[in-house]
């Protein structure tokens, strides 16, 4: 998408020596952690190495990045009454977004690749309809909104058609999280196409309905792999990873009969390296390797384990709340470097 | 190294002394392992007595022990006893579709080559271990055909799971735990991980037996659910939580002598359910039975209240900070 604005802030790129992500270390992550009782962002080598941490103001759920200027914005825990832009080369808050009025920011949010726009998954707090708010990467103005396509979106991904939103399906209380609609969700995933309209949407069979979409992550051809956190009733084994490609049926990716209990209905991140998938539940204490078919392969026993995200080369780097960072395969996990910390929810991969 | 034999008789010393003797190595010594012996010697035992005979009578006393012994590491989910399904292949339950029975029809009067060992452990884990065998043993209703083949490859399956849990264990999974934070220690990084996984097993079998065990049978006071009650053919409901929580608390004595406060949670929790004359929930419609259900629910809610408080902060560790509060 080239816009006059992309445009012009492209030509800026170029004229000004604008400091990059390079210009801080090259970090390969962004990831949150707990320290004490303080709350802090981290850039993180591929090796794991902690380059630089920056002090938040409480808790947080995803981080986004830019892809080229050393930004990240970090998104208050749900009910989200902000997000902060943080320049990392500054150390410091540079702006911060607050959603209009009735609307509350729902836990991720991504950059186009050129840099120059802003997508955060959003919700109409009374109903929890869900929203993709679109802002100004330059100035932090919100220039418009689209419709989500359902209720309680949360992860979103950017791929050449359009915006693909993980709609989980539940509504949720505007002050305290409290789940309304469990007996009667609907999760979806949506694909909004460019000019906001609803181009292609997929459905979990009846039976799923219970099976809220929260997180996503892409494969190179253009598919959507989708990890899902179970509602209903904890004695069902269900599939917690899924596959999709808009315009098809979403395929479910089952683990082996009585495996896939152990993620005890929660997979809380996922990401997607080369040929294998990966999901993770710090409720169960495991990590699940898929095919990128979707085929199961390996369970990796890890406690709290749930940050993750593809490492350079092949496999994937996992962070847990104990201060670890990972090196996961099919083949078992190899601790890379530990700190004093608790690693929270999410392990965002720069570039 | 090779020490000095005074320095290696002091070190000797050390360890058999004192209460630093409990620690996650005496888990693994005096309660995992023996707990699994147990298990795989009373399951390889009811395995034999069926091929002595499948009168339900003859093989009663031997399952109830063998369930018994399942009871004793049944809060144990990691390592082995997760491999390939085989917690579930052993009991599986809640089964709220009853997918346990209706993988179980289909087996009767099978190809007897389905009920070779080989073929019987592909089965769906709902079609296996110890509520298949008391569907078999404590039927509601005249069978609908000879059950002996099926008890048979039944009983000889949980033997077969039971004695591959314990030899995972015995042929490293054990040394692994033991010798948790040693420098090539790929599974557990750190002494403070073993206390972890140990500290998470008994707060989500707590959690499981409060509102699994104890929840679904009381459903809400309008709607009990005495039916749902786990193994109530073999009115083992009752019996099954009072073993559970004797198990937890003498896994805890083996993890640290500190920890009063939650040793007397198991007791009060241990005397509650002991105290309940209700093998089989049966009674929950009436309310004054159902209050000492209730009353059980909650001082194991407390129990678990304690445990994280004082044993957590006993033994260094807690409730994951990704695993209590997700998104």
């Amino acid at each position: 998408m080239t816009t006059r604005r992309g445009f012009l802030a492209g030509l800026a790129v170029l004229a000004l020596p604008q400091p990059g992500w390079a210009d801080i270390g090259a970090p390969a992550y962004l990831a949150a952690a707990r320290q004490g009782q303080g709350f802090w962002l981290h850039g993180l080598s591929a090796a794991g190495e902690s380059l630089f941490a920056l002090p938040l103001p409480a808790r947080g759920h995803a981080a986004a990045a830019h892809p080229h200027r050393p930004l990240a914005v970090a998104f208050a825990r749900r009910p989200g009454t902000y997000a902060l832009v943080i320049d990392c080369a500054l150390g410091r808050e540079t702006a911060r977004l607050h959603p209009p009025e009735g609307r509350q920011f729902n836990g991720h949010g991504t950059f186009s690749p050129d840099g120059t726009v802003l997508y955060t998954s959003e919700v109409v707090a009374e109903g929890s309809a869900g929203r993709i708010g679109i802002w100004d990467a330059a100035d932090f103005r919100r220039i418009g909104e689209w419709h989500s396509g359902g209720l309680g979106p949360h992860d979103l991904k950017l791929m050449a058609r359009g915006v693909v939103v993980a709609n989980g399906g539940i509504e949720t209380d505007p002050n305290d999280r409290r789940k309304l609609n469990i007996d009667r969700m609907r999760p979806n995933l949506s694909l909004i196409g460019w000019d906001g309209s609803l181009v292609e949407q997929a459905e979990l069979p009846a039976g799923l309905r219970q099976d809220s979409i929260r997180h996503l992550a892409l494969g190179r051809a253009g598919e959507v792999a989708f990890a899902m956190q179970w509602e209903g009733d904890p004695a069902e084994e269900v599939p917690l990873l899924g596959l999709w490609r808009p315009g098809d049926a979403p395929v479910l990716c089952p683990a082996p009969d009585g495996q896939g209990a152990r993620m005890q209905g929660y997979a809380g991140s996922i990401a997607w390296s080369g040929a294998q998938i990966a999901i993770t539940s710090p409720k169960g204490g495991v990590a699940m390797i898929f095919t990128a078919a979707g085929a199961y392969l390996e369970t990796i026993e890890r406690a709290d384990i749930c940050g993750i995200a593809a490492a350079q080369g092949a496999g994937f780097l996992a962070s847990d709340g104990a201060g670890a960072l990972l090196r996961l395969s099919d083949k078992g996990a190899q601790r890379l470097t530990q700190q004093a910390l608790s690693w929270d929810n999410h392990l965002v991969a720069l570039g | 190294m090779r020490l000095p034999f005074a320095a290696q008789l002091c070190f000797a010393l050390i360890a058999v002394a004192g209460p630093a003797g409990a620690d996650f190595p005496q888990t693994v010594q005096d309660h995992i392992l023996p707990g699994y012996r147990a298990f795989a010697d009373a399951s390889a035992a009811l395995a034999d007595q069926a091929q002595q005979s499948c009168d339900p009578a003859d093989l009663r006393p031997g399952y109830n022990a063998a369930f018994d012994a399942w009871m004793g590491v049944q809060h144990l989910r990691f390592g082995p006893v997760e491999r390939d399904g085989r917690a579930l292949a052993i009991l599986y339950w809640p089964d709220p579709k009853g997918l346990g029975a209706k993988a179980q029809k289909a087996l009767f009067g099978a190809d007897p080559a389905r009920l070779a060992p080989a073929a019987f452990a592909e089965q769906s884990v709902a079609a296996r271990g110890l509520l298949a065998l008391e569907r078999l043993l404590y039927p509601a209703q005249p069978l609908s055909a000879d059950p002996c083949a099926l008890i048979r490859a039944t009983s000889a399956d949980l033997a077969a799971t039971a004695a591959g849990v314990l030899a995972d264990w015995q042929g490293g999974y054990a040394q692994s735990l033991t010798s948790a934070g040693a420098a090539g220690n790929p599974v557990f990084l750190s002494k403070t991980e073993a206390r972890q996984i140990l500290f998470t097993q008994v707060m989500t079998a707590l959690e499981f037996i409060e509102e699994q065990r104890l929840g679904r049978p009381l459903g809400s006071f309008d709607a009990p659910h005495p039916e749902r009650a786990e193994a109530r053919a073999s009115s083992r409901s009752r019996r099954n939580v009072v073993l559970a929580l004797r198990a937890m608390r003498a896994m805890v004595a083996t993890l640290t002598p500190d920890a009063p406060q939650t040793m007397a949670g198991f007791d009060r929790a241990i005397a509650l359910a002991e105290g309940m004359e209700d093998a089989d929930f049966t009674g929950l419609a009436d309310p004054a039975r159902r209050l000492k259900v209730e009353i059980l629910q909650q001082a194991v809610g407390h129990l678990r209240e304690q445990a994280l408080a004082e044993l957590a902060a006993e033994l260094g560790v807690g409730i994951g900070f990704n695993a209590a509060d997700g998104d």
